[in-house]
């Protein structure tokens, strides 16, 4: 069941896989590398993607955040989703070449999480759960794209600065492009966050799920530092204007604190989600 | 049918020679009737522009030859044959259509790759067929070259990297800023070089634009040409904070614009990317100024070496130019064959229906008393028989024709149903 229930989620890596090679390639090779076979197999991945999704949430009849791998699976559906509809107003060229290498290696990683043993503690069937959740996903979406521009920015701003003329960098936007997108993302992301730690906050002080220091759990103190960097961000570039290097450098530092608190906290045993073994719930019960 | 070319250009001519053959938009449609006049049969282009004049001549079995071009070029232009004619190129048929394509797709230019022959190139055709110069052979010829050249500009990149100083440093700028509307220009001082750059982004979209320079008088007249301000040489500090793009190009000895100035200016701009053009030798800007953040300095040789990168990039292409002009010299010359058939044709069909008809008028004053249906009936069954009669040859002529037979199958004809009369006529 568990190897069954990795197949179509493999296959639309392989399609992320192709598409990797497939934009990166076209910027050496436009010729042999064409573009609509990089678009059409990130297309066709994230349909897979999407069909997995929906196929766990029936057989659970939640949605599928039941455990590690699959709130990950979520996760990387919630940034193509809105990389998606982010081309679709933007067009921004070659961010799909910076954006799917990062969502192929996520998934690679999101599938060394075993699936099944490690579940969440709470009741699913909960509205709070949902509003928690949901604007955070997708505010990380939007931090992990906001991410890959940054890296684009550091990456065009290098050949400028070296004066390398190749063919990346005749296909890069321009500084300016890049810089303005990622201050979308992060102004679109930044609310949803700000949501979504809220209700989180209701839920864990109507529900005391977490427990009387609620406050000292590791996911909700990274949670707040994560917070606090994008809301530095939006004020530097709302107060103060700011341009440049230094923003890109700190997006990229936010998105690592994204992922330190999605993941890293499973791994200091956090109380808060996942933490437990199914056995351990067993036996508790 | 044959097509010839005659000319000289920027290779094969030094400027006085071309100057003293070049002709100017009004003495081109006199040139082309004048020519007309006195060879009937033949159809002209004439492209003239600062780099080459050359004249396009299609004419019926080659009844202008080169040495009647030559002479025209004399006469029109007054100047004795030996004083220009060693200079002069000359190429026929399939390698004058090549030597169009080539022209035509700027193979042929003097910068490899620019696009203005292109439409140079448009205007001496539609000047041409204006005055009624052209015919089939050249519209088919002409129509065709700007296509090629559309062609080669979209599947190469022979036009697609930027080859001067200007242009590539334009090409930077918006690496960076994306568009100049909003942007503040400083230029410090005076020169060609930083004018020439000026207006490349001024046509981009650059309105706000600041000029310094020792003497004022010079600062204010370029402020003026770019609806600018100008501004004394001491405040040049005060205003590099508010400037995006930075053009220097003063003659003094020292550096101009100073690292700490710059590291001020970056710090009140927050970030906002300043770009500096230093296109002074010996240079004005501090070339440690490249190592502060969101800072982009560029010297005349940074500039330079791109420039001269993207015109190798070009030369490389050109292999791929000259297969695709090849392979378009080709079908060009196929359909040419096909069209030197088809008069030929027709006038095998005219002969056949005027033998036709001939026969029916000696039948009629035999058959006084037929009536009208029956008599149509007739008409009717003569007309079909000779167009069914002719329907083959014409098809398999049209066909050889393609394959480059076309010449000795109209001959065939001719021949064989003895019409040179007719020819002759037309």
């Amino acid at each position: 069941m568990i190897i069954f229930s990795h197949i179509p989620f493999i296959i639309a890596i392989l399609l992320y896989f192709t598409s990797s090679v497939w934009s990166i390639g076209h910027i050496i090779k436009p010729v042999f590398f064409n573009k609509t076979v990089g678009k059409w197999s990130m297309m066709m991945g994230f349909l897979i993607h999407s069909g997995f999704l929906i196929f766990l949430g029936l057989e659970s009849g939640n949605i599928p955040i039941t455990n590690v791998y699959e709130s990950f699976v979520l996760l990387i559906w919630c940034i193509l989703f809105v990389y998606i509809n982010l081309d679709y107003l933007y067009r921004l060229p070659l961010l799909d070449t910076f954006l799917v290498p990062i969502v192929t290696a996520l998934s690679i990683w999101a599938l060394t999480f075993d699936g099944g043993n490690l579940l969440i503690t709470v009741s699913l069937q909960n509205f709070w759960l949902i509003a928690h959740i949901i604007p955070i996903f997708i505010g990380y979406a939007a931090f992990t794209i906001s991410f890959s521009l940054s890296i684009m920015y550091l990456t065009q701003q290098r050949q400028l600065k070296l004066k390398l003329f190749g063919p990346l960098f005749t296909k890069l936007p321009s500084l300016a492009e890049i810089d303005r997108l990622m201050w979308k993302t992060i102004s679109f992301g930044f609310p949803l966050l700000t949501l979504g730690l809220v209700f989180g906050t209701f839920w864990v002080k109507t529900q005391n799920i977490l427990g009387e220091q609620w406050y000292l759990d590791y996911k909700v103190v990274l949670g707040l530092a994560t917070w606090l960097i994008y809301a530095a961000l939006l004020h530097m570039r709302l107060v103060s204007s700011f341009h440049g290097t230094k923003i890109a450098c700190l997006t990229i530092a936010g998105f690592c604190l994204v992922l330190f608190t999605f993941i890293g906290t499973f791994f200091m045993g956090s109380k808060h989600a996942f933490q437990k073994m199914s056995t351990q719930i067993h036996e508790e019960f | 049918m044959s097509i010839l070319v005659v000319g000289l250009n920027h290779k094969s001519a030094p400027v006085e020679v071309r100057e003293k053959l070049a002709f100017n938009a009004s003495n081109i449609s006199t040139a082309l009737s004048l020519f007309l006049h006195r060879y009937q049969s033949a159809e002209t282009v004439i492209l003239s522009t600062c780099n080459r004049v050359e004249m396009y001549v299609s004419s019926l079995d080659g009844a202008v030859k080169t040495e009647d071009i030559l002479s025209f070029f004399a006469d029109f232009h007054k100047i004795a044959l030996n004083e220009f004619s060693p200079y002069m190129y000359h190429y026929a048929d399939d390698r004058a259509v090549n030597h169009l394509f080539f022209v035509t797709a700027s193979l042929d230019s003097m910068v490899l790759g620019e696009s203005q022959i292109l439409s140079q190139v448009k205007e001496a055709y539609t000047m041409a067929s204006m005055d009624e110069a052209t015919g089939k052979v050249m519209n088919q010829l002409f129509q065709q070259a700007l296509n090629v050249a559309k062609i080669i500009h979209t599947r190469t990149n022979i036009g697609k990297r930027k080859v001067s100083i200007s242009s590539v440093a334009v090409e930077f700028a918006e690496k960076i800023f994306q568009e100049f509307t909003g942007k503040t220009v400083l230029v410090v001082g005076a020169g060609e070089m930083c004018e020439l750059l000026l207006k490349h982004l001024y046509e981009e979209g650059a309105r706000t634009i600041v000029v310094a320079n020792r003497t004022f008088e010079r600062a204010q007249e370029i402020a003026n040409a770019f609806q600018g301000q100008a501004i004394k040489y001491e405040l040049l500090g005060e205003y590099l904070a508010k400037a995006d793009i930075i053009i220097s190009s003063t003659s003094a000895p020292h550096y101009v614009i100073h690292t700490d100035q710059v590291k001020d200016a970056i710090r009140h701009r927050r970030g906002n990317p300043m770009f500096l053009i230093d296109i002074a030798v010996p240079r004005d800007i501090e070339p440690e100024i490249a190592n502060i953040d969101n800072v982009y300095l560029y010297n005349i040789d940074d500039l330079q070496s791109v420039v001269s990168q993207n015109i190798d990039e070009r030369t490389r292409e050109v292999e791929k130019c000259r297969s695709i002009v090849e392979e378009e010299v080709e079908h060009f010359m196929a359909r040419l064959e096909e069209m030197k058939i088809e008069p030929a044709i027709t006038l095998l069909r005219n002969h056949f229906h005027a033998i036709g008809k001939e026969e029916l008028a000696r039948l009629k004053t035999k058959l006084k008393n037929i009536d009208t249906g029956d008599w149509e009936q007739v008409i009717y069954t003569v007309e079909r028989t000779i167009n069914k009669l002719l329907h083959h040859p014409a098809k398999v002529a049209k066909q050889e024709a393609k394959n480059g037979g076309g010449y000795r199958y109209v001959e065939i004809i001719r021949k064989l149903f003895g019409i040179f009369h007719h020819t002759d006529h037309s």
